[in-house]
């Protein structure tokens, strides 16, 4: 492969906003069509990505090990985790509800931290890689987000539908933390330019 | 290929610059880790001491379910349950508020409360709900982190404020921790524990009396044990007291204040007080001073029991303790010697001697005349009592005496009398030649027969003697006419006849009276032995 893969190898930025290729030459950064600003690749991308996947890994802590929702039956709190409800749930022999919220709420918020983290450290450090994969990571972690609230849509569903005499559902802190963590991780991934991927690579 | 080494652009536009040009974005990692931080330090501060306690077993025991309640408020949760190495012990490990701090000390109790049926009530129901749970006794002391629980709660559950006291009684019966204590019906407290006295003759309750009723336990209190159904048989009728229906089934403890007690007497804790059988022993007064003298009785005592009364003329002074059987190896005398009890302080002496003694005053009046007697208490159940009094010409006879008490003379009891006179009658019936006595009755009968052939012809002779009544007749009328005069007496108004009338009226009234006694006994022949029943 060439070096001029990209629009940018060649000289080019396209405006992101009305699609008019401007000479990287010229050193005004406003579309002389549209007026919009022009970036080559979304502006510190890496910084913002990076920020905000280190406060999603940091809210993701007491997400795990603070109740994310407490069970008032008879006046009696009973307070679960996540991980503790997902071994309850197991327990109690609903196997494929408790696998959905392992999957919803474990596996999917903790591989998108990590590959979203792979995803900086790969253009960080330059690593040479099937871009292609990557890329195909990076759309499955951008199009998972927003399901990974899954769990928090069931919690704020419960908390309203179950609230008749002995037994009540209250959200825990975890709740809370869980879903700063997903809203976190969707932009973190917004704010990646899966370009970067491409553009270290020299073996394309 | 090489020219990825210096793009134009590599310095300017991509985002791989070094640069930070936006910090801003970098307070949100702050934030969140500051976030994050709070909350994890605010749990671990919370977090109180971690504790074990030891039971029998975990039953009804869950981990991260069962609490550890203090008065009905979370205080800890049970975090773990493992066997101990001994294989006979469990041991729980409890996670504790920080507020709990305070009190884990060493002597601190831990229980399992668990629903419970018992007579006074039905307590933990709401542990059926939401499971056991441990209850915790705090107490002051030094600090401890490991516990060793209790097998069932303690007598105490919470810091009440009261008193204990001391019950002595000889037997148990169905009382036990957690029995009733009533004053006047309400319950005011239980039994905490009891425990054999070293000597073991007899069993000391430790009762817990709550605040304020405390105060009513005074020198004179008595306690009584409060069971129930007492039923008694009395001269009076049958007389019944009931108590609580908690009592009536697992038995209680009543007491009652005294009206002689001031505040000022009010009993300190742990003092000791006699527990009597029933409500009619506690009302008796006990008197400290007791003279045991001995009687020997040659009939039969059936029907007197130990307890039986002493009665001077009716007043009771005393009571039977003991009951013997002597029989002289020499004579083949058949004696039972009565020990009785005697308490002198109930009788009230006038011109008190100074110089005579208890013994000299029995004595004095033995000498007087005065004697035991058995007597029917009541002729329904045939009991028996000793009664005193005096018999002055009764004979005094002293029995050979190896009991260490003082003798006290009897004489035989006057119904014996009765019943010996009247055998002797039979006696004497029963020696009557009654066959020679019909002989004799029917030879009588056979002369008489002849004796009024004899009075016929004797009529016949006198039908002549008739005539000469002519006269006799004459001289009647002029009888008559003396009676006329005699009669005028007894004319309506005159006081004769009034009275008269009188006494006929009575008569009839008596009559009727009679007639309705003897009605009213073949309805109810019980009232002769009962008396008549109120209406």
């Amino acid at each position: 492969m060439q070096a001029k893969t990209n629009a940018l190898s060649q000289g080019f930025i396209r405006c992101d906003d009305c699609g008019f290729l401007v000479k990287t030459g010229n050193h005004s950064l406003s579309c002389p069509r549209c007026n919009s600003h022009l970036h080559a690749r979304h502006p510190h991308s890496l910084q913002r990505t990076s920020a905000l996947l280190f406060s999603s890994f940091l809210l993701y802590i007491p997400a795990n090990i603070f109740p994310i929702m407490t069970v008032n039956q008879f006046g009696a709190g009973d307070p679960h985790t996540i991980a503790g409800g997902i071994v309850e749930l197991i327990d109690s022999g609903m196997i494929p509800i408790g696998l959905l919220v392992l999957v919803a709420s474990i596996l999917v918020p903790s591989s998108k931290l990590i590959g979203i983290g792979l995803l900086l450290l790969c253009t960080h450090f330059r690593w040479q890689i099937n871009a292609r994969r990557w890329t195909v990571m990076y759309r499955i972690i951008a199009f998972v987000g927003r399901w990974s609230m899954l769990d928090i849509f069931m919690i704020s569903i419960l908390v309203d539908l179950v609230n008749f005499g002995e037994v009540q559902i209250i959200a825990g802190p975890a709740a809370t933390a869980f879903a700063a963590v997903v809203i976190l991780t969707m932009f973190a991934a917004e704010n990646f330019d899966p370009r970067l991927l491409w553009d270290n690579q020299k073996n394309l | 290929m090489n020219d990825f080494i210096e793009p134009p652009y590599e310095a300017t536009d991509t985002a791989v610059n070094k640069n930070r040009e936006l910090p801003l974005i970098w307070l949100l990692p702050i934030c969140a880790l500051l976030v994050s931080a709070w909350l994890i330090y605010k749990t671990v501060s919370e977090k109180g001491p971690e504790i074990t306690i030891s039971f029998l077993s975990a039953d009804g025991l869950e981990i991260d379910k069962t609490k550890i309640k203090y008065l009905d408020v979370e205080i800890g949760k049970v975090s773990d349950i493992v066997i101990n190495k001994d294989l006979k012990t469990i041991s729980v490990t409890a996670q504790m508020d920080k507020e709990s701090r305070v009190y884990l000390t060493n002597n601190t109790q831990f229980w399992v409360v668990k629903p419970q049926i018992g007579l006074a009530g039905v307590s933990g129901l709401g542990t059926l709900m939401s499971g056991a749970y441990i209850a915790i006794k705090p107490e002051e002391g030094e600090k401890e982190r490991h516990f060793k629980g209790l097998n069932k709660p303690p007598v105490l559950e919470t810091n009440a404020q009261g008193k204990k006291f001391i019950l002595e009684t000889t037997n148990l019966g169905s009382m036990g921790p957690g029995t009733q204590i009533n004053f006047h019906g309400i319950a005011v407290g239980q039994v905490l524990e009891y425990a054999l006295a070293k000597d073991a003759d007899n069993i000391k309750l430790t009762v817990f009396v709550n605040a304020p009723y405390d105060q009513f336990i005074r020198t004179n209190t008595r306690f009584w044990i409060d069971s129930g159904i007492d039923l008694s048989a009395g001269a009076d009728g049958f007389k019944l007291r009931t108590g609580p229906l908690a009592a009536l089934l697992g038995g209680g403890i009543a007491f009652r204040a005294s009206s002689d007690d001031k505040t000022a007497d009010i009993a300190p804790e742990n003092t000791p007080f006699q527990l009597f059988d029933d409500y009619d022993q506690s009302t008796q007064v006990i008197y400290q001073r007791t003279v045991k003298v001995v009687m020997y009785f040659s009939e039969s005592v059936r029907g007197l029991t130990v307890g039986a009364p002493v009665l001077l003329r009716g007043i009771p002074v005393g009571r039977v303790t003991d009951i013997n059987l002597e029989i002289d190896g020499k004579t083949a005398e058949i004696l039972i010697p009565v020990v009785v009890e005697v308490e002198p302080d109930r009788i009230i002496v006038m011109n008190k001697q100074a110089n005579m003694t208890v013994k000299d005053n029995i004595v004095h009046l033995i000498e007087k005349g005065l004697r035991a007697q058995l007597q029917t208490g009541s002729l329904l159940t045939g009991q028996l009592f000793v009664a005193l009094d005096i018999f002055p010409q009764s004979k005094v006879e002293f029995h050979q005496n190896d009991t260490g008490y003082q003798e006290f003379p009897t004489t035989p009891n006057s119904m014996s009398h009765i019943v010996d006179s009247a055998q002797a009658i039979m006696d004497k019936i029963s020696k009557l030649p009654l066959e020679a006595m019909t002989t004799e009755i029917n030879k009588t009968l056979a002369s008489l027969q002849s004796t009024s052939k004899a009075a016929t012809k004797t009529l016949v002779t006198a039908d002549g003697t008739l005539g000469s009544a002519d006269k006799t007749l004459q001289s009647a009328d002029k009888a008559m006419n003396s009676a006329q005069k005699v009669l005028t007496t007894l004319e309506p108004g005159s006081t004769t006849q009034y009275e008269l009338n009188q006494l006929l009226q009575e008569l009839t009234q008596t009559a009727s009276s009679v007639r309705q006694l003897t009605d009213y006994l073949e309805e109810h022949p019980d009232s002769l032995i009962r008396g008549k029943k109120e209406k």
